[in-house]
């Protein structure tokens, strides 16, 4: 439940370089709390796949131009 | 903050008080009676509605200082409540346990009502207590 997660995501810079939107903005066109969004953000909870659809599909990106997977940590595994 | 957690810290405000009030009146008795003499329904019926009253209050207290956000909640708040519930239930169904071998070995109703007493409350403070803590800190499915 707290194993940090290796989804870092660019949600923060693509707000701002659409207008500045506001968090609360995005969570509603996203359909969910801004709370949520702040989480995600921060890298305190990963999306389901269906909401970072969701997510890439306000900025008009692909998936992967929101989220990136790190993979620093398997070569360790 | 997200309706859900609000809630939650309502049960953590509500219920820590009502299972101190309720062993305050509890404990002196048991440390200086028989167990069969001690007066545990009317106090344990008391802890129970307050504790229900207390939280239908506050919830409406919390949903009144944000009503756009009261009836709102997505798959992150239902995946910490799910999470809480489930870590909740075991020390519920510990309780349950317990009464069910207190009930086995003839112990006195007061044993069997208390293990599922304080079984379900503390379930109750465990569950909002790791959803409030999923709130705060790193949560993660994948």
């Amino acid at each position: 439940m707290v194993k940090p997660t290796r989804v870092t995501n660019s949600i923060r810079s693509m707000r701002f370089a659409n207008g500045e939107m506001t968090q609360a903005e995005l969570a509603d066109r996203v359909g969910v709390t801004r709370q949520t969004i702040i989480a995600i953000e921060q890298g305190k909870y990963s999306p389901t796949l269906e909401m970072a659809f969701r997510i890439a599909r306000v900025f008009h990106v692909p998936l992967d131009g929101i989220f990136q997977y790190s993979d620093e940590q398997e070569a360790s595994e | 903050m997200a309706f859900l957690e609000k809630s939650n810290w309502v049960v953590i405000i509500v219920g820590v008080p009502t299972l101190l009030g309720y062993l305050a009146v509890i404990v002196p008795q048991a440390l200086g009676q028989a167990i069969a003499d001690i007066s545990w329904v009317q106090p344990m019926i008391a802890a129970i509605v307050a504790f229900v009253v207390a939280n239908v209050l506050g919830n409406v207290v919390a949903a009144a200082t944000n009503p756009q956000e009261a009836d709102k909640n997505d798959e992150r708040d239902r995946e910490i409540d799910r999470v809480g519930e489930r870590v909740g239930n075991w020390l519920i169904a510990a309780g349950a346990i317990a009464a069910l071998v207190l009930a086995m070995a003839r112990a006195d109703h007061f044993w069997i009502a208390n293990a599922i007493f304080l079984g379900g409350i503390a379930g109750a403070l465990l569950s909002s207590a790791t959803k409030v803590a999923a709130y705060h800190g790193p949560f993660q499915r994948w």
